[in-house]
């Protein structure tokens, strides 16, 4: 899956290039992310802008990269579309995520909590 | 309101051409009537999309409660008369065609069913939505758009046969698909908890797949055009046209069988009315069809409100039956998983939107899911059920404490000896109104199958009698004897059907008694015409034409009739007593695929049927004619022509039956039970203007009660009864294929047969005698049966949905400012 990287002020943003994460992508898209975990990465941005389907193995996948974060890291999603947020709610994926409008409130927000 | 498009004969011959040209591809000399009818139905379906765009505004401006109708039926039959006669263009529209050359009634043959039904109920919900539309209310049916109808029927050696009805192949082009609001359903997968920044627990629904639900619209023109509601029929398509990725690793039929997989779930009506089927795929419609209309009026209501508060002040929903009855859980997971409301608040936003009609008393029919099925296809789902339950035996436990007997009978969950979801537990618990269909149905429904919730929530129990829509029933079915009444009374009937009333006194004229003869003599021998086109038996008009057309179910009980035509037979053949007059009797209805019993009647009365129109002693005083793929547009052509409606279920077992009311509408005469609403039908019609015989439901239950019923008592004290099951059993029938029928005798006897067949035998043969004696003198019958027309008025369904609307939805008319 093709995710382009970029790091906003120690915060690793995720920006998702595909418009589906499904069963044929979930895979790949899982372990670019579980990478940038295991290379010490703990603020994470997912920027699903370009989004406008993901289905249950593509949650799957930004479940488990919520589950290595552990209680440390932050995860925070950003730019979802109403089909993707119908399925965020769905499954109740909003209410465990921070999800913000843009990139820049996301990455504000994680910053400000690496402040704190 | 801004129309674009004319109404007048030139404008509609224009519009028919264009879209022969446009839509089709035709040239004017190429076109068959097939491609009339389909432009004609393009240029109807522009008119009502205008209308329907006009009635939507309407709603919106007076910001309308509005009613979903959720039921896995509707079965609307043909549309395209109905809409001409209901957007006020039949004779435009004729004119217009005559000049084209085309006969309109021709073209209106080309039009194959919609049978997206079984029986009663999906016609039921036809019916309502057409009174909807006529009244100006905002009410809207929500359905499945099955790829295939109910079966059609055909005769194999007298054996039903199915084959598929593919109607999709041949639909008009009225239906409007809506891809831009389809929807994602999820099914299957688990449930995982997460903990959120605040400490509180989510269950969270993970590995799921999805399946996308397409809605179609077809539009639903209220009579007198104002008012254009519509029909959404929701149709499942995979989440993607193939997985990719299955698909490049080159397992192409592996890809397609996803698709398929996901398809499959509109595929089929599944075909029966009174047991359910207990398959995977059903449970999966039933919640494919809660799922995809709360999708979709949840979003309607968030567009409008900021917040759920006047749900239950905009929006009623009502569960046709317990096939939608996951909507309780349904929109419980909505409001508390999506929009995170309070659990307590869920429910009575719930409770408050939604009401859930009773159709049945059968056990058989009862529905229930086991436990570990739903688990399977719908965790979520269960949880909340659970949820539910434990908040509803708290309200048990606090009106009846420390009665575990009674919680277990009232549980949403059967406990043993398998664990099952009983759907209309369910269904009562999770919503504020619960009905049933005609006053003995609702007063059986209280005192025995719900009882116990009936004295929890006395104030929740009502009754709405079931009815019919006099357009489709009267005014299309049967359009001379409409116009004869419109011409004699005026045409205030057509929405307001008490007016028949003003008939009453018209029943001892004279002329009028010749003019409705002559039409029933009309319509007799359109039925002939039909009898002798699709059963290959030539029926003469002049005869009592003796119906029996419904599903074919033992409670129904055809092969009472059936033993009472053989009892005529063998008074012929035997005893040498010819009837006074020709009879005609007429079967018609199918049988569930896989009901066996259901399907073994079918044989035996072709094969009864097929020795007595041949029998040369006979001499074609009676006939007995199978009438195959009994559907709508079929029984629009039976009914007009019946002398003799049977209606002569086993008292308690026919929750309402509407066929009664279709028949008397049409000047027939009911020989029935007191069941279901023929009760209601004698009260308005009178003693005199109908036949009734029989065991009561109470008479039946205190047999049951003390298990006294004897069948073989019953057989030895009649010698007719004898000799009719004598003959039925034997090879009398079936000279080809001895001992076919030798099943009967034991079926009836040494069962204790529930239906009381035997029991009912005599008073039913001495109902049929005076009856018979009555039809001799052919004046008092014509006045009986005006009198039936006169008297019917009731049982209109436009006051069925207005008791509905006054008493369970909430809603009101928003009628066109003129």
């Amino acid at each position: 899956m093709n995710v382009e990287f970029a790091e906003h002020n120690d915060v690793m943003v995720a920006f998702v290039l595909a418009d589906q994460i499904d069963a044929s992508s979930a895979g790949s898209f899982r372990d670019n992310i579980l990478g940038k975990i295991e290379q010490g990465h703990k603020r994470i941005v997912l920027d699903l802008t370009k989004v406008d389907f993901i289905d249950s193995s593509g949650l799957g996948a930004i479940i488990s990269a919520l589950k290595h974060l552990g209680e440390e890291g932050e995860l925070a999603i950003c730019g979802v579309n109403e089909p993707v947020m119908s399925l965020f709610r769905l499954t109740r994926m909003n209410r465990i995520f921070n999800i913000f409008d843009t990139q820049e409130e996301a990455v504000a927000a994680l910053g400000a909590k690496k402040a704190e | 309101m801004l129309r674009e498009l004319g109404c007048d004969p030139p404008t509609l011959e224009r519009d028919i051409i264009r879209h022969a040209r446009l839509s089709l591809g035709k040239r004017r000399e190429e076109c068959t009537e097939r491609d009339y009818y389909l432009a004609l139905s393009y240029a109807l379906r522009d008119r009502m999309l205008e209308r329907m765009l006009e009635t939507e505004d309407r709603y919106l401006q007076a910001d309308a409660k509005q009613l979903y109708y959720l039921s896995m039926e509707f079965l609307i039959g043909r549309s395209l008369g109905n809409n001409l006669i209901n957007l006020g263009l039949f004779e435009s529209c004729q004119e217009a065609l005559t000049n084209l050359g085309v006969d309109l009634d021709e073209v209106r043959e080309q039009e194959v069913d919609a049978g997206l039904g079984n029986g009663g109920l999906g016609r039921l919900a036809a019916c309502f939505i057409d009174s909807m539309a006529t009244m100006h209310m905002p009410g809207f049916g929500y359905g499945i758009h099955y790829e295939f109808g109910l079966f059609k029927q055909i005769f194999d050696n007298g054996w039903q046969k199915e084959k598929p009805d593919h109607w999709l192949d041949e639909w008009t082009p009225l239906e409007l698909p809506r891809p831009d609001q389809a929807c994602y359903i999820p099914v299957y997968g688990r449930i995982e908890e997460f903990i959120d920044h605040t400490g509180q627990k989510h269950p969270m629904w993970l590995d799921w797949n999805v399946i996308v639900g397409v809605p179609y619209d077809i539009p639903i023109v209220g009579y007198g055009g104002q008012t254009v509601n519509y029909l959404r029929l929701f149709a499942a398509r995979p989440s993607t046209e193939f997985d990719i990725s299955i698909f490049n690793a080159g397992d192409y039929f592996r890809a397609l069988e996803q698709k398929i997989e996901s398809e499959k779930i509109s595929k089929i009506l599944y075909p029966s009315d009174t047991f359910r089927e207990g398959k995977e795929l059903r449970l999966l419609q039933e919640y494919f069809l809660v799922a995809c209309s709360l999708r979709d009026i949840i979003r309607r209501y968030v567009s409008k409100h900021d917040d759920f508060e006047s749900l239950p002040g905009k929006v009623a929903i009502q569960l046709n039956d317990t096939h939608p009855a996951l909507a309780v859980a349904e929109l419980m997971r909505i409001l508390v998983d999506e929009y995170a409301i309070n659990w307590h608040q869920a429910f009575d936003l719930t409770r408050q939107s939604l009401g859930y009609t009773n159709h049945t008393l059968l056990p058989e029919a009862l529905e229930t899911w086991p436990v570990d099925l739903l688990e399977q296809i719908l965790p979520r789902h269960m949880q909340i059920i659970y949820d539910i339950n434990a908040f509803f035996l708290a309200e048990v436990e606090a009106r009846w404490p420390g009665n575990p007997h009674r919680k277990s009978r009232m549980s949403l969950i059967q406990e043993a000896p398998d664990r099952l979801v009983r759907m209309a537990h369910l269904a009562i618990a999770g919503s504020h109104a619960t009905n049933g269909v005609s006053t003995l149905h609702t007063e059986l429904l209280k005192s025995s199958v719900v009882s116990d919730f009936y004295e929890l929530w006395p104030e929740r129990f009502s009754s709405k009698t079931n009815g019919i829509t006099q357009r489709r029933w009267l005014l299309k079915a049967n359009p001379e004897l409409a116009e004869l009444i419109t011409q004699t009374i005026g045409s205030k009937w057509i929405t307001d059907l008490d007016h028949l009333r003003e008939l009453e006194p018209l029943s001892q004229d004279t002329g009028f008694q010749d003019a409705f003869l002559d039409i029933k003599r009309k319509n007799k021998q359109r039925l002939c015409a039909l009898i002798s086109e699709t059963a290959w038996v030539e029926a003469i008009p002049d005869a009592m034409f003796d119906i029996h057309a419904k599903r074919i179910h033992e409670y129904k009980r055809q092969l009472l009739f059936l033993m009472s035509i053989v009892h005529e037979y063998l008074q012929i053949v035997d005893e040498g007593i010819l009837p006074q007059f020709p009879k005609t009797f007429v079967f018609a209805g199918k049988a569930a695929p896989g009901y066996t019993v259901a399907k073994r009647l079918i044989k035996l009365i072709n094969s009864v049927g097929q020795i007595i129109n041949t029998d040369p002693k006979v001499k074609d005083m009676i006939k007995l004619v199978f009438v195959p793929d009994y559907r709508v547009s079929v029984a629009e052509k039976i009914i007009p022509a019946a002398n003799v409606s049977e209606q002569i279920s086993t008292a308690g077992k026919e929750a309402s039956g509407t066929g009664n009311m279709k028949f008397a509408l049409n000047g027939a005469l009911t020989l029935g039970t007191l069941d279901g609403a023929n009760i209601e039908i004698r009260e308005e019609v009178g003693d005199d203007n109908i036949y009734i015989f029989g065991l009561t439901s109470s008479q039946i239950n205190e047999y049951q009660r003390k298990r006294s019923y004897n069948p073989h008592r019953v057989y030895e004290q009649n010698p007719d009864l004898q000799r009719v099951l004598g003959a039925l059993s034997s090879d009398r029938f079936c000279p080809h294929d001895p001992g076919l029928f030798q099943w009967l005798i034991p079926y009836l006897m040494d069962s204790n047969d529930q239906y009381f067949h035997l029991a009912d035998f005599e008073s039913y043969i001495q109902a049929r005698q005076q009856m018979t004696r009555e039809f001799t003198d052919t004046k008092k019958w014509a006045a009986k049966a005006i009198l039936n027309i006169a008297r019917i008025g009731r049982f209109s369904s436009d006051r069925t949905v207005r008791e509905y609307a006054r008493d369970i939805w909430g809603i009101r008319p928003v009628p066109p400012q003129m």
